[in-house]
């Protein structure tokens, strides 16, 4: 089945099983490779990105179903690798990630919590990402978050 | 194919480096660390034939054509951030910014891998002179042809961001690589003494930030190859499973399938996509042998002090004969730690391109000596004739040293002749792995009247870590219990007149694995909660306890006092508790880290909630300190979740957890306040990423001891 819709802002149309879980499509197909592989059943968030802005865990949504939608990867989270998103940002001021391998969900459902909750309190932060992180990064990722949302309070 | 001498020799142990200046080799470098040398003599009786037996070079030095510097590491870059600690150390000795020196993986193609597992917290300590060493050695070597060219002696020359500098003259590293042809090799120079680190010491960003929050960092998912296939491979969910009735009729008909590869117990299909190769092994109809029937019960019975083959591995005066002697009075307690899985973020994968006389293999791993081995042998090709190439690797916590699906992957590239792209699932990651095994241990002390400790015993009951690891039973035979790896820790720190300490080999038929920390974690949680126990029994400050046992002056006496001295006064453990809050501690010489902590919980609802982790680690030499806080609040975390929430639990053979759903771990709601302290209480560098993990649980068991007044004594830790 053919399917269009647009990822990062750029208008695309595959053809594929519209069973396909979206997080094959963006990887295997699309080839954008921030996205992860985690567990497969949305539990860990590893494959976390934003579909019309909602994050979302790409591993259990059905390909068919975001047509006519805007899809964001971490790819397309910020402008450009010199003008990065105050979640990135602050991910680097912080030095969060150690393998880094979960550190694409947790910036992409970093940045929808943001958008929801400009200056989140740590419990916001707690009990708003259920993101699985094993290297322990987690107290760094609240003091990453409350850092991005300064950068965004000094950018406005 | 070629035969491996199985003999030790003690030139294995030789660290091998290698200079390039214009894509030549024009030095080599031998030498060989305190640390090899220590591994050497503990290791000059036994076969260690896996792990460590170097002949290449494991370093190597490039200086590229834009004045950068290619460091190709021996050890795998598994989140520890050993890229930006080696970076700094050649750094400090190159003069060019650390951000400038390019760590990466070496590749077996070019014969540069360490044969050491990346383990072990080992990394950067093992490493710290020889890759300062050869630095300098490049340096003088850059020195000497600028002098050449300029006509100057080469002490009249100075270093500088990459440049050799001499009056008026001014030349790059790069430029001076490019225009000389015959170089001068040194005799290696005096290294820079600590007082002169301009890098080293400082807190730095690790190299690796900006790849890992732009998502263009790649571990072995990410990597290709063309005209690549996806494979799925068929794994029993039971341990010991084999096939018993097999249908791949309707896999072998869907859609994108290129071939469904049947080798006796290999099953895979290989398809066009993952997509279709996982569609189709969904449709495969399989019914297992289950030859494997182990309880849990089975377990615990098997992992019990008492039964197997006991080495005694400590003996001070006669620790045993006075326990035995006060049988009916002796302090005595029991402790159990659970088994459990690594449950790391990147599941295992591999990509494998095997043709007629050449193999490939692309994985995430902390051994690529152990994939050479493994792979030559399962296809029967000479090692030199494998290639290895290690993507990062997305949490590695032991499970990365070894059984990774490189073999499968071979072989599955081989039967459909094409590169092959092999990954877990989740499920498959939890069921088909190697665990930390479950532990017992019994702790007995004689105490005297004036609540003096007159003798102790530690008996700790553990299955073997070593043979998954070694490929081999062979340790195990010599040794006759694991105390290298699953007894590490099990040894008594304390000053205790009388000790004994014996750890007695378990059998279990569960594949076992290394687990962060390996020994230290199920022994620290066993001896520290009943030093807590023998402070609370005897009513004594259970940090002044054990600083008492600790009046010793060998080295690690007076570092561990040191440690527990900070600890006091940086945790605020003698201002006055808040209502409803425990506090506990807990300290560990992991290879001489000596990691301590200090917990404030309270108990909500019936639930434990760590309120304040104070942790002060003493790794020697600190090379990037934020690196180390990093390292210790990571291991903070674990090691909350570990006393917690993990266990893993099997049932009619097959491990009970299949998802992270039946597998709890910590989550951001766990957080809690972290303070870390890093003293230097030697001169060169020791481990970090393990040490601070394994005083976690017993200082939270404490805590609660602390509160409640109830002991704690087996994890994961459960009220009720």
């Amino acid at each position: 089945m053919k399917i269009d819709f647009k990822i990062n802002g750029k208008p695309t149309s595959i053809d594929v099983d519209p069973a396909m879980p979206l997080l094959w499509v963006v990887r295997d197909e699309l080839k954008l490779t921030a996205t992860k592989f985690g567990c497969g059943m949305a539990m860990c968030g590893a494959c976390t990105l934003h579909i019309d802005g909602e994050a979302t865990r790409s591993c259990s949504v059905p390909v068919e179903s975001i047509a006519g939608k805007n899809i964001t990867t971490l790819e397309g989270l910020s402008e450009s690798a010199e003008n990065l998103h105050p979640i990135q940002q602050a991910w680097i001021e912080e030095q969060v990630p150690q393998c880094g391998y979960c550190q694409s969900g947790f910036m992409m459902a970093a940045a929808k919590l943001l958008e929801e909750k400009p200056n989140p309190s740590d419990d916001d932060i707690k009990n708003g990402i259920t993101n699985i992180c094993r290297c322990g990064t987690h107290p760094r990722i609240i003091k990453a978050i409350k850092r991005a949302a300064e950068i965004n309070n000094q950018n406005h | 194919m070629s035969t491996e001498k199985k003999s030790f020799s003690r030139r294995k142990f030789l660290q091998r480096g290698a200079i390039v200046f214009g894509g030549t080799v024009v030095a080599s470098y031998l030498g060989c660390s305190p640390l090899r040398r220590f591994t050497a003599q503990k290791a000059e009786s036994m076969d260690l034939p896996a792990m460590m037996s170097s002949l290449q070079p494991d370093f190597w030095f490039e200086v590229l054509p834009d004045n950068t510097i290619s460091l190709k590491s021996p050890k795998i870059e598994i989140g520890q951030g050993v890229f930006t600690g080696l970076a700094m150390l050649a750094a400090e000795e190159l003069d060019v910014p650390y951000e400038q020196i390019k760590v990466e993986h070496a590749n077996t193609k070019s014969g540069l891998i360490d044969e050491m597992n990346t383990g072990g917290s080992s990394s950067t300590a093992s490493l710290y002179e020889p890759i300062r060493e050869v630095a300098a050695t490049m340096r003088e070597m850059l020195k000497e042809a600028a002098a050449k060219k300029w006509g100057v002696k080469a002490s009249e020359i100075n270093t500088e961001n990459g440049t050799l500098l001499s009056g008026n003259n001014k030349i790059t590293y790069a430029e001076i690589a490019k225009e000389n042809k015959n170089w001068d090799i040194p005799k290696t120079p005096k290294l820079r003494p600590k007082s002169a680190f301009k890098v080293v010491g400082k807190s730095v960003k690790r190299t690796d930030l900006k790849a890992k929050v732009m998502g263009t960092a790649k571990y072995t998912l990410d990597s290709e190859l063309p005209d690549m296939l996806y494979a799925v491979l068929l794994q029993s969910p039971y341990l010991d499973g084999t096939i018993k009735t097999l249908d791949t009729k309707e896999a072998e008909k869907s859609t994108g399938v290129v071939k469904v590869v049947r080798e006796g117990e290999l099953v895979a299909v290989v398809a066009k996509t993952f997509y279709a190769a996982d569609s189709a092994f969904k449709k495969i109809n399989v019914e297992w042998n289950t030859p494997n029937k182990v309880q849990q019960a089975d377990l615990i019975k098997f992992v019990t002090v008492g039964n197997g083959k006991e080495v005694n591995i400590q003996k001070e005066g006669n620790a045993k004969s006075i326990i035995e002697d006060n049988k009916a009075t002796v302090f005595k307690q029991e402790y159990r730690t659970p088994m459990a899985a690594h449950a790391q973020m990147e599941v295992n994968a591999a990509i494998a391109h095997v043709e007629a006389d050449k193999a490939l293999i692309i994985a995430g791993t902390q051994g690529p000596k152990i994939v050479i081995d493994t792979v030559s042998k399962a296809l029967n090709l000479d090692k030199d004739k494998i290639e290895v190439q290690t993507p990062l690797v997305g949490g590695g916590f032991g499970r990365k040293a070894v059984k990774g699906l490189y073999v499968e992957a071979a072989l599955i590239s081989k039967a459909v002749g094409k590169p092959v792209k092999l990954y877990n699932s989740r499920q498959q990651e939890f069921q088909n792995s190697l665990y930390r095994p479950n532990t017992h241990h019994v702790l007995q002390a004689k105490i005297g009247q004036n609540g003096e400790i007159e003798a102790i015993t530690h008996d700790q009951a553990t299955p073997d870590m070593l043979k998954n690891l070694m490929g081999t039973g062979l340790p195990n035979k010599i040794l006759g219990a694991d105390f290298i790896s699953a007894g590490h820790g099990a040894s008594l720190m304390y000053n205790f007149k009388n000790k004994s300490v014996s750890v007695w080999n378990a059998e279990v038929p569960i594949p076992i694995g290394i687990w962060r920390g390996v020994g230290m974690f199920p022994n620290a949680f066993a001896i520290e909660s009943f030093m807590n126990e023998l402070a609370h029994q005897t009513k004594k400050d259970p940090i002044a306890f054990r600083i008492g046992l600790l009046q010793n002056d060998d080295k690690i006496s007076v570092r561990s006092k040191k440690v527990l001295e900070t600890l006091i006064e940086k945790s605020g453990w003698k201002t006055p508790k808040a209502e409803g809050i425990g506090r506990g501690v807990a300290i560990g010489n992991d290879r001489k880290s000596i990691a301590a902590t200090a917990i404030e919980l309270a108990i909500v609802e019936e639930k434990i909630v760590v309120k304040k982790v104070t942790q002060v680690l003493d790794c020697g030499i600190s090379i990037n300190p934020e690196g180390i806080k990093q390292q210790m609040e990571g291991a903070t975390m674990m090691g909350i979740g570990a006393a917690l929430y993990e266990e893993a639990t099997v049932k009619d053979g097959q491990i009970e957890q299949a998802y992270f759903s039946q597998y709890p771990m910590v989550s951001l709601t766990d957080v809690p306040e972290i303070q870390c302290f890093i003293l230097e209480g030697d001169d060169i560098p020791y481990g970090v990423g393990e040490p601070p993990l394994a005083p976690i649980a017993p200082a939270i068991a404490g805590a609660v001891l602390d509160l409640t007044g109830k002991a704690i004594r087996s994890l994961p830790i459960k009220l009720s």
